[in-house]
């Protein structure tokens, strides 16, 4: 159940060897505030991973995403993995691998489901008890 | 193009997008949930942890707070700027010299993300989800080191969406010193769901 960290500490280098060189580099931004940063972070470097498309474009992809919001969007606050998630969907479009009507069809599918589908009971007592001995 | 010329998301439409777009690069076979699991693993306790830990710390520090914690854990949370997107009620159950608790999801991995961050993939399968609650005890002394003493009670508690629960595991002696900065340094991942020890300073 514990990790080798070993093996942890050489993935993760082999990860930051692909992030040193992209815009938006300081640390704090860096930082996962929030679950769904950390999974778009690590799609885009998965997808990188199966041979979608090269890191470069990528890259390109996310100085772009950055130059819109410089450019435009009053109001809107700095999000760095916002626009990492902008690069990814447009890195992929440009790849022919998926549209952005197609996302935006199964989110509103994601968003229809309630949160409580499957899971609804809530459990107000211990599920399992193991009394003191002895 | 992706939507940057919607106004603001909220953070729980981003996530559900976010959702959306990992189920269709699995589905389209771009990569696994394992692929991605692997990757996250490598920062998952970026994410998180030290949230909760921070809350524990101001627990151990501040009995006021701690009786508003164990009262009301999302509004006391809420008071450190912690929440969920959705509103989830949290439950912090407390450790003490007669009871040790630990967390679970039997059904699947609902789990105090907002302080807890990602969880760890053990706790998402089956193995965990079940042992758990058939043979607490076992799973934390053989999968986890960590025996639970015999005169100490062990609750498990099964988190869903409605309800998650997390552990407020005991302030380690020889810690009177410490100020909360230090505190919460010593809380691990591990000690808020109920499978491991706080640090020792």
């Amino acid at each position: 159940m514990r990790s080798d960290t070993t093996e942890l500490g050489d993935a993760r280098r082999r990860v930051e060897a692909l992030v040193c060189d992209l815009p938006g580099g300081n640390v704090d931004e860096r930082m996962f505030a929030e679950p769904w940063e950390l999974r778009a972070f690590s799609m885009a470097v998965a997808a990188y991973h199966n041979g979608k498309y090269e890191w470069s474009e990528f890259q390109l992809s996310l100085i772009q995403a950055i130059r819109q919001w410089e450019e435009g969007n009053a109001g809107e606050p700095w999000s760095y993995y916002e626009h990492w998630l902008t690069a990814l969907e447009s890195v992929l479009a440009d790849n022919g691998v998926l549209s952005d009507a197609d996302v935006d069809a199964r989110t509103r599918e994601v968003l229809a489901v309630p949160r409580n589908a499957n899971h609804h009971e809530a459990h107000r007592e211990p599920v399992a008890v193991s009394p003191a001995r002895g | 193009m992706a939507p940057t010329d919607t106004p603001l998301r909220t953070q729980a439409e981003i996530a559900a997008r976010v959702k959306a777009l990992e189920s269709m690069l699995i589905e389209k076979g771009i990569m696994t949930t394992e692929a991605i699991d692997r990757l996250a693993e490598i920062y998952e306790n970026e994410v998180g942890p030290q949230l909760g830990a921070q809350v524990v710390a101001r627990a151990w520090t501040d009995p006021e707070f701690k009786a508003r914690l164990l009262a009301d854990a999302s509004a006391a949370c809420a008071e450190m700027g912690i929440g969920g997107l959705q509103g989830e009620e949290m439950v912090v159950v407390e450790n003490t010299d007669a009871v040790h608790n630990a967390i679970v999801c039997t059904l699947c991995s609902c789990y105090p993300w907002p302080v807890l961050g990602l969880p760890p993939n053990w706790y998402k399968a089956p193995a965990y989800r079940s042992r758990i609650v058939r043979e607490p005890r076992k799973v934390l002394a053989e999968d986890f080191g960590f025996p639970v003493p015999d005169d100490v009670e062990v609750r498990i508690w099964d988190s869903s969406s409605e309800l998650r629960y997390w552990v407020l595991p005991q302030r380690p002696a020889g810690t009177e010193h410490l100020g909360a900065f230090e505190l919460a340094a010593l809380v691990t991942r591990d000690s808020m769901i109920g499978v491991g020890p706080v640090g020792t300073p």
